[in-house]
């Protein structure tokens, strides 16, 4: 698969699992979509676990204007308030529109299993087309324990009620992925 | 708790519940519909029968190592910090989980859903001992909240109307519930469960994957409460069948790639998490988390090295074989199981939860084949299921008196076709001459049999016949022998009259061995082993002459039967192999015959273009793994075929099925009656004696105007120069 059509499929099939995805080409347009979607959600605090110093202080003053709360670790103190949750991927599988995040930091994974809206970016140079294309990582991953490795497709789902599908059961209510394309045709 | 009946009478009185209840029928065959579309656009462009072998041949290599994988899986994860535990049975898995939350002064405790933890019932026993235990699956917590078990393997409430949750949501919050909208009703859980989840001291998950190379649970899941069941409390439970062990991640992703798809359609459920060792959590004072994972055998090592049994740990706990069963479909799985549902669950009953248990469900099986052609990792389900119930018997050490007749008739040709002479004459006051179906159902038969007409036994059986009727065809083009089959010799032997015609037209040349008996597959579906390879043995003799090019059969039951079923029965015999291996090369279907080996064409048929519809035989298209060859016939032969749903799903005869189970042949019969109807053709075409026998009674039954007819016989009316 070329690499256009990696992406198309990435986004093709993680659409059909409800995620919402969108293009973007730079670390501000995340920020800045997060924040707006939080927003449009009147919702009121984010959480980044792991976001790298600039960001965090560029995200942190555009919370400030727009009147939101960007939440401080460890999330676990505030595991009922955590409206938005921002995270970066480490791979994506396009076969099935799954994004891979290694979770070994217990806020990561509080923030994407208790946010109601997850919202994560992800480097188009990091989409892989299959499972199989990332094994050597997982194996490496594992071999190097402790670990936690999420694949994350869609949002929190159920079907048990007459098979009728709903979403966000337990996790999330909403996943929007943000595929970074530095240089987009 | 559950309760399985553990005689007939009791269960026969569930079936007849379960039959009554239309909420479940409806919820049931809109999900076999849906789940059949939805998994066939899943697999597309996957070439699964590669898939499944590959992950059917890593599993049976991985039972023969289970011991190893352990011990590999053990030193790897406890090295990552995780305590690793094995019990022996369900009881031993049940005290080693109580002792880890005593000794961890744990009170409350969220679980994720576990078919393994069902198994043990070890909700029953942490209750017990004073544990607060939350289901956190919506399923599983609604069918916690009534204190039931599952009703699937995947969707465990499948059997609940949204009206029933949400009058038992309401009575749980104390609060009214919307009765009609199913979003708020998931709501109401997470709002329910989240707390749950934020108090819990411990959290108890399943595996559906441990691998072994690095000492890593795998867990799917699409809600997300197997990740915050895992996430947030401070001790982490994971209680693992010994089955689930895997080599590496590459037979955990290949497993990955089948189950959801299998499962429900999907292309990958919501969340897959790789857990290796004890990772960060604030909660414990270690910063640690405390992870125990408990192995659980309760028979599995046992298993794992008998000859006959052992695919059943291939199982990956996909739930299609219950989707596919038209038995399943009909009664659901509160009767159709024990703990584990479905046809997988007929087998394992009798290995983890004992033959009590088993001794009725095993027998409801219609042999199919439904699930086997959707397993994904190829287990021989029917096969296994007739295996527990031959067990069954042989543990009891006694027979029901039908298999005792049954077997000693069969086993001597010439006494069971005497019988069946004597048979044809006793039944001579009920016949309903014209029809040549039975007026009156002779006293043995209850009310229950009455859904179908049942033909009577030919005046003058096929072999009787054959001596005048037989063809001499000058230099023929190919010589072949029919093997009849009872049904075709005894009862409708104009469907091998009409095979003479169509063969003597096409210059072929037929013989009819005369020391040919029945194939032996009733017996076999009355779990009578030693008896089938009996008759096999007779047959093969009968069948073996070097004369002739082809072996043909007008029933698909018998011909799968042949094919199949007599390699697994005569495997142990290297003498038979021989004569096995000539058999299977040379038995073929009437309508592959006519298409592939003849290759008819129109010229010679009339065009007349009737409308007919087609049912497609369980042992053709599943069995024999035919599909194209009757359809394109019809078509050469100047009939117009029109497609009807579900064209391949079995019409409920199943041979002593029928008998036993009278209520749910019934029910199978007229689903697909009306989907007959539906197509409007006049006639119903089918390559089966059986189904033509249950088919056509059910439409005499019900008085409908569409004639049932075997192929052979519609393809020879519309010969030209008969």
């Amino acid at each position: 698969m070329t690499h256009n059509k990696l992406i198309d499929c990435m986004k093709e099939k993680a659409g059909l699992v409800q995620a919402v995805v969108s293009t973007v080409s730079s670390m501000e347009d995340v920020l800045r979509y997060a924040v707006d979607l939080t927003l449009q959600r009147n919702s009121k605090t984010i959480v980044v676990p792991g976001l790298d110093p600039q960001s965090l202080q560029e995200l942190e003053a555009l919370c400030s204007d727009a009147g939101l709360t960007v939440l401080q670790p460890p999330f676990r103190a505030h595991q009922s308030q955590i409206d938005t949750a921002l995270t970066g991927a480490d791979w994506a599988i396009a076969e099935t529109g799954t994004l891979v995040l290694d979770s070994g930091s217990e806020d990561l994974r509080i923030a994407t299993m208790l946010s109601e809206t997850h919202i994560a970016w992800i480097p188009a140079s990091r989409i892989l087309p299959d499972a199989t294309a990332l094994s050597a990582y997982l194996v490496e991953k594992m071999k190097t324990p402790p670990g936690y490795m999420s694949f994350i497709t869609g949002a929190s789902r159920t079907a048990d009620i007459e098979r009728v599908l709903a979403i966000g059961v337990h996790g999330p209510q909403e996943l929007h992925i943000l595929v970074m394309e530095e240089n987009p045709s | 708790m559950i309760q399985t009946a553990q005689d007939m009478k009791t269960y026969k009185d569930r079936i007849r519940a379960a039959l009554g209840n239309q909420f479940l029928r409806k919820a049931l065959d809109n999900f076999a519909s849906s789940y059949r579309v939805s998994r066939a656009k899943a697999f597309e462009g996957i070439d699964l029968d590669t898939l499944k072998e590959q992950i059917a041949e890593s599993k049976d290599q991985a039972l023969t190592q289970l011991e190893s994988l352990f011990v590999q899986f053990k030193t790897r994860a406890e090295a990552a910090g995780a305590i690793v535990h094995l019990a022996a049975t369900a009881q031993q898995a049940n005290e080693i989980i109580a002792k880890i939350g005593r000794d961890n002064g744990v009170k409350t405790i969220v679980k994720s859903k576990s078919m393994t933890a069902e198994e043990t019932h070890l909700n029953d026993h942490l209750e017990a001992e004073g544990f607060k235990v939350t289901e956190t699956d919506l399923g599983e917590w609604i069918i916690q909240l009534r204190h039931e078990g599952p009703s699937h393997m995947v969707m465990p409430a499948i059997h609940l109307s949204r009206q029933q949750v949400g009058t038992l949501f309401g009575d749980v919050t104390k609060t009214p519930v919307d009765l009609e909208d199913i979003d708020l009703m998931v709501k109401v859980a997470r709002k329910e469960l989240r707390p749950a989840f934020l108090a819990a001291d411990m959290g108890i998950s399943g595996t559906n994957m441990a691998i072994a190379e690095t000492g890593t649970l795998g867990l799917i899941s699409n809600e997300g409460n197997a990740r915050l069941t895992t996430t947030l409390p401070r001790v982490h439970v994971a209680l693992v069948g010994l089955e689930k062990l895997v080599p590496d991640i590459t037979a955990a992703l290949r497993i990955i790639k089948v189950l959801p798809k299998n499962a429900t359609g999907q292309a990958l459920t919501s969340y897959v998490t790789w857990i290796t060792g004890a990772v960060e959590c604030a909660a414990s004072s270690t910063g640690k988390k405390i992870l125990h994972i408990v192995f659980l055998d309760n028979g599995r090592l046992d298993l794992a090295k008998d000859p006959v049994f052992s695919e059943a740990l291939r199982c990956i706990r996909c739930g299609a074989c219950s989707n596919v069963c038209p038995v399943y479909g009909k009664v659901g799985g509160h009767t159709l199981g024990h703990v584990y549902i479905g046809a997988i669950g007929l087998i394992l009953t009798y290995f983890y939860h004992g033959k009590d248990n088993a001794r009725a469900i095993v027998r409801n099986c219609l042999n199919c084949q439904a699930c086997k052609s959707v397993c994904p990792v190829n287990i021989d389900l029917p096969y296994l299921i007739k295996k527990v119930y031959a067990n069954i018997l042989r543990d009891e050490g006694t027979r029901p008196v039908k298999n005792t007749v049954l077997s000693t008739v069969m086993k001597n040709r010439g006494l069971f076709h005497s019988l069946l002479k004597v048979a044809s004459n006793l039944q001579k006051p009920l016949v309903q001459k014209d029809a040549g179906v039975l007026r009156h159902l002779p006293f043995i038969f209850g009310k229950a049999h009455d859904f179908r007409t049942l033909p009577a036994l030919a005046e003058k059986s096929f072999r009787d016949q054959w001596p005048k009727i037989r063809p001499h065809i000058k230099n023929p083009a190919y010589r072949v022998a029919l093997f009849g089959g009872c049904v075709v010799d005894f009862v409708s032997p104009e469907q091998a009259i009409s095979l003479v015609r169509l063969l003597s037209a096409h210059n072929v040349q037929m013989e009819y061995p005369m020391a040919q008996s029945c194939c032996g597959l009733p017996a076999m579906m009355m779990a009578e082993e030693e008896t089938a390879a009996d008759v096999a043995i007779q047959n093969l003799e009968a069948l073996n002459s070097q004369s002739h090019d082809y072996i043909l059969v007008l029933c698909a039951s018998c011909g799968s039967h042949l094919k199949e079923g007599y390699s697994k029965l005569l495997a142990k015999k290297p003498e038979m192999k021989e004569k096995l291996r000539i058999l299977h090369d040379k038995l073929i279907d009437f309508s592959s015959f006519m298409v592939n080996i003849l290759k008819v064409v129109p010229e010679s048929f009339l065009q007349n273009q009737t409308q007919v519809a087609y049912h497609s035989p369980c042992h053709l298209c599943r069995g024999l793994g035919v599909t194209r060859e009757p359809r394109a016939l019809l078509q050469t032969a100047g009939l117009d075929y029109t497609p009807c749903k579900d064209e391949d799903v079995c019409c409920g005869f199943g041979g002593s099925y029928s008998l036993e189970f009278p209520e749910i042949s019934s029910e199978i019969l007229s689903q697909k009656l009306d989907h007959v109807e539906n197509t409007g053709a006049d006639v119903l075409v089918t390559d089966c004696p059986g189904c033509v026998l249950q088919l056509r009674g059910g439409m005499d039954k019900r008085n409908s105007r569409i004639k049932v007819r075997h192929i052979a016989e519609v393809v020879a009316d519309n010969l030209k120069n008969p």
